[in-house]
């Protein structure tokens, strides 16, 4: 009755489909970033890239319903644009700044002394990149396509929004067809957890999808920290035993990568466009070994630096084209009354007055709730306990949580809080299940910021016979403060933005303000995913809603970026 | 041998965006010969050896005036491609810095970024370049593994081992024993004066027992002037400039 294996491959395929969109696109961006941008540039493109890793799913879900499936479904003659490509596509763009944040931050910390060694054996700045730079920060590379791989198997909204979600999941058609409608397992959670009555089996069944994607999330990122952490080892003691065993990584990540292609071509093969499409990439894979050893090296420069650049001007445009259109399409339904005043007729005119205010206090509840539970975490973990097993479970904890899907969240606190503890679709549940949320982001950003107090001014106010908790307060808390900060911003900015977890814990579609804990509320991002879903002729204020959500949570996040940048300029040890 | 002029200076400045480093540095480096530039910290004679090869282009604050020639051709001109300079003019650095592949794969990068493929030319570069950086007894039977597992002497050995592999007409050193202890420091002075045989050897040293036992001509600077420039014996012996004096005699500095 309720076999998870269609959803398992709709998930895969989705996400496959996601990687190939965003993999190369990623890494030529973090190379363009990091090797081949001037400063100026790199100051600019480089925020901009993590301000867009902020941008709401459900916003890019509002894109990819209006623009991208209208797109797909006129341009290649389809009944319908909801399909696996569309889903690919749209994963594919918001995984981008994940991925080169990550990919970026590891090809910077190459040391520069590689660079120098190769540059002086009269290497091009190619060849540096390609044989030295590359494959010395492979692994946080690679850490960061994991990463990219586990956002786009969690992510729930976009997902739900654009992929079709056939009521049966047909995976011959899906397969060999990327026009295909599909369904994801967190878009069946989504969408049926809000029909089913609570304890049949279907209720169970649903659960049990929410635990097979828990134990695929925590996979994917165990092995993106377990890679992580063993590139943050090598670094500080490149000892005979780690470096041959990275060598091992290497061939194992090569071998994964051949294993993939194989697979890729396969898959092509299959679909509805396959012959051409192999073709195409046999010719072009053909082309790039023959001429591999044929061109001299500044040719081969050339066509290296030509395809990067390609690539981020291609992040670039397409980053562009979503916010252009949301600004100009949402620029028209802003007004003081849209702010201001509730809706009327189902949302397709008057305001957002009460999701603005029901986002507002989410999100205060919410960061009320998890800043003062984080940072005494974070206090405990960093101050007053030996690191030992206690701390790394803990820690991996923490770690585990932070990847989890916000859907998973949702189902736990609709579970937890509404069910069991009898709460209801209340403000009280939404928050509590926002906190649990961000609360590992604001553990770990906390702890970063502990540790990067040095130990010689907590010896030097202990020595002046300070007692431990007067060292922190007034040592360790004060220099840490912007860095606590800086991860409550990131919590907030998340908390605004997310709609899974409120989905069903706390929120109705409604102008309703509520006047205690108890009564449910409307969030900006719920009301712009049932405005794009279910309400038609609600253009005006879709956008109107995209946009106010959209400027919320980038100002947010803008605040971040500019106090973590003042920070790091302002406090040098 | 007559031993002709290789890389010549001429009224030569650097900045670094407002900062002046070099002023007006004139000077002749002369074939199959050790040349030591030497002076306090700061003086820019690290920041000199850099513009022999353009190895300041990395920097992009970095601005010159003046000339650098190499055989005869101003390697700042601009027809000068940095790229085919650093061909020939070699360089090893004050920490080593082998890249993070197996012995062979450091040794063999150079060969291979020039375009030679072939398996048996590179296995004979590799051998060659390792005798004759005094490395090969050591590494010949694990050639396949990391370079990072070697000592810090050795690795010094490999990064020489790496420059030779291109077969460059100068070898530019940066402080090149100033992360190693006295034994690993000997080994490459001896290979040094072995490796001028063949090579023009322009060696960054702040350790004035080096400079006085390893180079053939000695540079002194301060605060980013030649102040003087000459043999070796001479210099240390007799200096002609009072602060050469103070600062070879341990006065200053």
């Amino acid at each position: 009755m309720y076999g998870a294996f269609p959803l398992i491959v709709g998930t895969l395929l989705v996400t496959l489909g996601a990687m190939i969109v965003a993999i190369p696109l990623s890494i030529g961006s973090a190379i363009f970033i990091s090797e081949i941008a001037t400063p100026k540039m790199k100051a600019a493109i480089k925020p901009a890239i993590e301000l867009l890793a902020g941008i709401p799913s459900v916003v890019y879900g509002f894109f990819g319903l209006i623009v991208l499936t209208t797109w797909l479904r006129i341009s290649f003659n389809q009944p319908s644009g909801e399909s696996w490509l569309a889903g690919s596509l749209l994963l594919g763009i918001m995984a981008i700044p994940t991925i080169t944040s990550v990919a970026e931050d590891a090809i910077s910390s190459v040391p520069r002394e590689f660079k120098e060694g190769s540059f002086a054996l009269g290497a091009t700045r190619w060849q540096t990149i390609s044989k030295v730079i590359v494959p010395s920060a492979l692994s946080g590379i690679t850490a960061g396509i994991i990463l990219g791989i586990g956002r786009a198997i969690g992510e729930t909204m976009a997902v739900m929004m654009v992929c079709g979600n056939p009521t049966y999941g047909l995976i011959p058609t899906s397969i060999t067809n990327v026009f295909a409608p599909i369904k994801t397992l967190t878009a069946t959670l989504g969408i049926e957890m809000g029909e089913v009555a609570a304890g049949s089996n279907h209720y169970h069944a649903l659960f049990g999808v929410a635990l097979l994607l828990l134990i695929i999330t925590l996979a994917v990122n165990i092995i993106a920290t377990v890679i992580l952490n063993r590139l943050k080892e090598k670094q500080r003691s490149p000892s005979k035993k780690k470096t041959r065993l990275s060598v091992s990584i290497k061939q194992q990540i090569r071998k994964t990568l051949v294993f993939t292609i194989i697979i890729l071509c396969v898959v092509i093969l299959l679909s509805s466009m396959g012959i051409l499409l192999t073709v195409c990439i046999g010719l072009v894979v053909g082309a790039v070994y023959y001429l591999r050893k044929k061109v001299s090296a500044k040719t081969g420069q050339r066509i290296a630096f030509i395809a990067i650049a390609v690539a981020i001007l291609t992040v670039i445009v397409i980053l562009g084209v979503i916010l252009a259109y949301i600004i100009s399409n949402g620029a028209g339904a802003l007004s003081w009354e849209f702010l201001s005043q509730g809706s009327s007729n189902l949302g397709r005119s008057g305001g957002i007055y009460p999701a603005i205010i029901g986002t507002l206090y989410l999100v205060s509840g919410a960061i009320a709730i998890a800043l003062p539970l984080g940072v005494g975490a974070a206090i405990y973990l960093i101050e007053y306990t030996r690191e030992g097993r206690l701390t790394k479970i803990i820690r991996a904890g923490a770690d585990l949580l932070n990847g989890t899907p916000s859907i998973v969240f949702g189902l736990f606190g609709f579970a937890f809080f509404v069910l069991y503890l009898r709460m209801g679709f209340s403000l009280l549940a939404g928050q509590i299940t926002i906190a649990f949320m961000i609360l590992p982001t604001i553990i770990r950003t906390t702890e970063e910021a502990l540790k990067s107090v040095p130990q010689s001014l907590r010896e030097g106010s202990l020595a002046l016979g300070a007692t431990k908790w007067q060292t922190i307060k007034k040592v360790v808390l004060p220099p840490a403060a912007p860095g606590i900060l800086t991860g409550a911003i990131l919590g907030i900015g998340r908390a605004a933005g997310e709609t899974a977890p409120i989905m069903f814990t706390a929120v109705v579609f409604s102008s309703f303000i509520p006047h205690s804990f108890v009564e449910p509320v409307n969030a900006l991002p719920f009301h712009l995913y049932i405005l794009a879903t279910s309400i038609p002729n609600s253009a005006r204020n879709q956008a109107g809603t995209a946009l106010v959500l959209l400027l919320l949570v980038i100002g947010i996040y803008l605040v971040a970026v500019l106090l973590r940048n003042h920070y790091q300029k302002t406090m040098k040890w | 041998m007559a031993n002709k002029v290789v890389i010549k200076t001429e009224q030569l400045n650097l900045w670094y965006g407002e900062k002046q480093v070099l002023y007006d540095i004139s000077m002749e480096m002369l074939s199959n010969k050790i040349t030591a530039l030497i002076g306090p910290s700061g003086c820019g004679k690290s920041t000199l050896i850099r513009c022999f090869n353009r190895m300041n282009d990395v920097i992009p604050t970095c601005r010159i005036t003046g000339h650098v020639f190499f055989d005869d051709n101003d390697i700042y001109g601009p027809d000068a491609d940095a790229v085919e300079v650093r061909k020939k003019i070699g360089m090893v650095f004050q920490k080593p810095n082998p890249f993070p592949k197996s012995i062979y794969e450091n040794v063999a990068y150079g060969p291979r970024v020039s375009g030679v493929n072939n398996k048996d030319s590179l296995d004979e570069i590799v051998e060659k370049s390792l005798r004759d950086a005094a490395l090969w007894d050591e590494v010949k039977d694990r050639l396949f593994e990391s370079a990072m597992g070697l000592s810090g002497g050795q690795q010094q050995r490999l990064c020489i081992a790496r420059s030779l592999s291109i077969e460059p007409e100068v070898i530019l050193m940066d402080e090149p024993c100033s992360a190693l202890d006295p034994i690993a420091t000997a080994k490459i002075e001896d290979l040094m004066t072995e490796l001028k045989k063949r090579y023009t050897v322009i060696i960054v040293t702040h350790n004035m027992q080096q400079a006085a036992r390893v180079s053939d001509y000695a540079a002194y600077m301060y605060l980013g002037k030649l102040i003087e420039f000459g043999e070796t014996e001479q210099m240390f012996e007799d200096p002609h400039e009072e602060l050469t004096e103070k600062y070879i005699t341990g006065r200053f500095g």
